[in-house]
């Protein structure tokens, strides 16, 4: 679904990205996991847009996303859920729903949308007209994650969701993700929290210092050594 | 007594509406766009003294609104798109960006102002329309102003309902607050910036049409209101439309007041609000 090929991504001249490669294909988890500054984030906003690749390409569905502005990469069925959930303070819970489905193709059916996403996160229903920047953490991710369902997304890009979550919450996002994976939604997950991430993922592979060093199957990876020892603190 | 008093806060409310009309203009340039524009003053002049010629041409001013509200606005979309739009890629950050494009306001302020004197000329110009007098519970003001105020409400309150309730409204208020993420949203940022510039520009011209109804208009009126639009702006608080044009009522009460006592300090006053408003609140009423 998704064909990644020898991306190298600069901010200005220093480079972030080192001809990194990947795939995902339908109904997987991806994760990339990494430490801070390893190039996750420069990684996700390539691929949704924010960023080009001075050299290499993007394909999605077996087309050239590379080089597209992000509304029209968000057209094609891709949804980046931002680090740091980005959410719209100063709107309603319900209208950064319905700025998810800012798409004309999907915005006539956003209201159909909204109840499956109500019934995936009850609580949103609830805080329908609280201002988004009144809500919790949780409740916060929960928005994000649900905004960027709005679009009916093929490919979901989810950015650090455990980000500042307390660990019941973490479980129960990890949770929801591998549903969606479930749904036919294919998923590419950032994180920084190794061992979580590594048991949902089908495949996975660790960036450092912008390059991949690592790559294969979640649970396979968790027993390698230099997991172990690097991110597991073991 | 109590007439001089409404004579006052109704001649206040007149000039509020004119005042919050030019302000909400400028606040979806810069809440929008970012761009902190000067010579938004120059696109009320174009819209005035285009309803003058036109007015010569025995066209109905009213009928001005719906010309020149459009023809500036594609100004205005066309001016963001290969300048301000040019700027914004080549600043090196946000800040840098709002101070540039400030800048090359300036510029386009003297370009537009200078093109206007060849054009017109310096002669102040004016007409008489609609100057008839209403009484309202013993107190006297001319037609055209109140139409004015109509007007001013009319959008003001139209624009609010655009903003709160249509799609492109909600992607509007997006933008202003996170360009990025609307873009992720599939909003076109590129486009939405130019269209907001182009809106604010058209605000400005209308009120122009406007302005000419009731007062004397030429070349060099502009930087006056734009002066006027960044204070009441401010007032209202950055980023904030209802604040501009809440702000805008204000500053025309504070102005009918101060001229009932002492006219001509009128824009004296402003100066000194704006003033005292950066000392002791510089969000202003609604900013947070």
């Amino acid at each position: 679904m998704l064909e990644v090929s020898k991306i190298n991504t600069f901010y200005g001249k220093a480079q972030a990205l080192w001809d990194v490669s990947f795939k995902l294909k339908k109904k997987e988890i991806v994760a990339f996991v990494g430490a801070n500054g390893a190039g996750k984030t420069t990684l996700i906003n390539t691929i949704s847009g924010i960023l080009r690749p001075v050299s290499g390409s993007i394909k999605f569905l077996s087309k050239r996303i590379d080089g597209l502005a992000p509304h029209a990469i968000v057209e094609k069925g891709i949804s980046h859920i931002p680090e740091g959930r980005r959410l719209f303070p100063e709107m309603s819970v319900r209208e950064n729903l319905e700025m998810g489905a800012y798409l004309p193709r999907v915005w006539k059916q956003k209201e159909e949308t909204l109840e499956h996403v109500y019934q995936l996160f009850p609580i949103l229903k609830e805080r329908g007209g609280q201002l988004a920047r009144t809500l919790s953490g949780g409740e916060q991710q929960m928005l994000a994650i649900g905004r960027g369902l709005m679009s009916r997304p093929k490919l979901c890009i989810i950015d650090e969701p455990s980000n500042g979550l307390a660990p019941l919450l973490v479980r129960e996002i990890f949770q929801i993700t591998e549903g969606l994976r479930d749904r036919g939604i294919a998923i590419l997950l950032i994180e920084q929290n190794v061992r979580q991430t590594l048991e949902i993922a089908d495949r996975a592979y660790v960036l450092e210092n912008g390059r991949v060093i690592l790559a294969g199957e979640g649970k396979k990876l968790l027993k390698k050594e230099l997991i172990k020892k690097a991110y597991l603190g073991l | 007594m109590i007439v001089t008093f409404l004579d006052i806060v109704i001649a206040g409310l007149l000039l509020g509406g004119l005042y919050a009309l030019i302000a909400m203009g400028l606040s979806l340039q810069y809440g929008v766009a970012r761009v902190l524009n000067i010579s938004h003053g120059e696109f009320i002049m174009l819209g005035a003294l285009t309803t003058w010629t036109l007015f010569q041409l025995h066209i109905n001013p009213l009928v001005s609104i719906a010309i020149c509200g459009p023809i500036i606005f594609v100004l205005g979309f066309l001016l963001h798109r290969t300048m301000f739009k040019r700027l914004l890629n080549t600043s090196e950050s946000a800040d840098i960006f709002v101070s540039n494009s400030m800048l090359a306001s300036f510029g386009l302020m003297f370009i537009i102002q200078n093109l206007a004197l060849m054009g017109w000329g310096p002669e102040i110009r004016g007409y008489t329309y609609l100057a008839v007098p209403v009484d309202l519970a013993g107190a006297v003001f001319s037609k055209n102003r109140l139409v004015t105020l109509g007007f001013a409400i009319a959008i003001g309150l139209a624009f609010y309902i655009f903003l709160a309730r249509t799609r492109l409204g909600k992607a509007i208020r997006a933008a202003a607050q996170d360009p990025s993420t609307a873009g992720l949203m599939g909003v076109n940022i590129n486009f939405m910036l130019a269209l907001c510039f182009g809106f604010g520009a058209a605000m400005a011209a209308i009120a122009g049409v406007l302005i000419s109804m009731c007062y004397p208009v030429h070349a060099v009126m502009g930087l006056e209101y734009a002066l006027i639009a960044i204070i009441v702006v401010v007032l209202g608080g950055l980023g904030s439309i209802p604040g501009s044009f809440i702000g805008g009522f204000v500053l025309g009460l504070v102005g009918s007041i101060v001229t009932y006592f002492e006219p001509g300090l009128a824009l004296a006053a402003y100066y000194a609000i704006f003033i005292l408003l950066m000392l002791v609140r510089p969000q202003g009423i609604m900013g947070r």
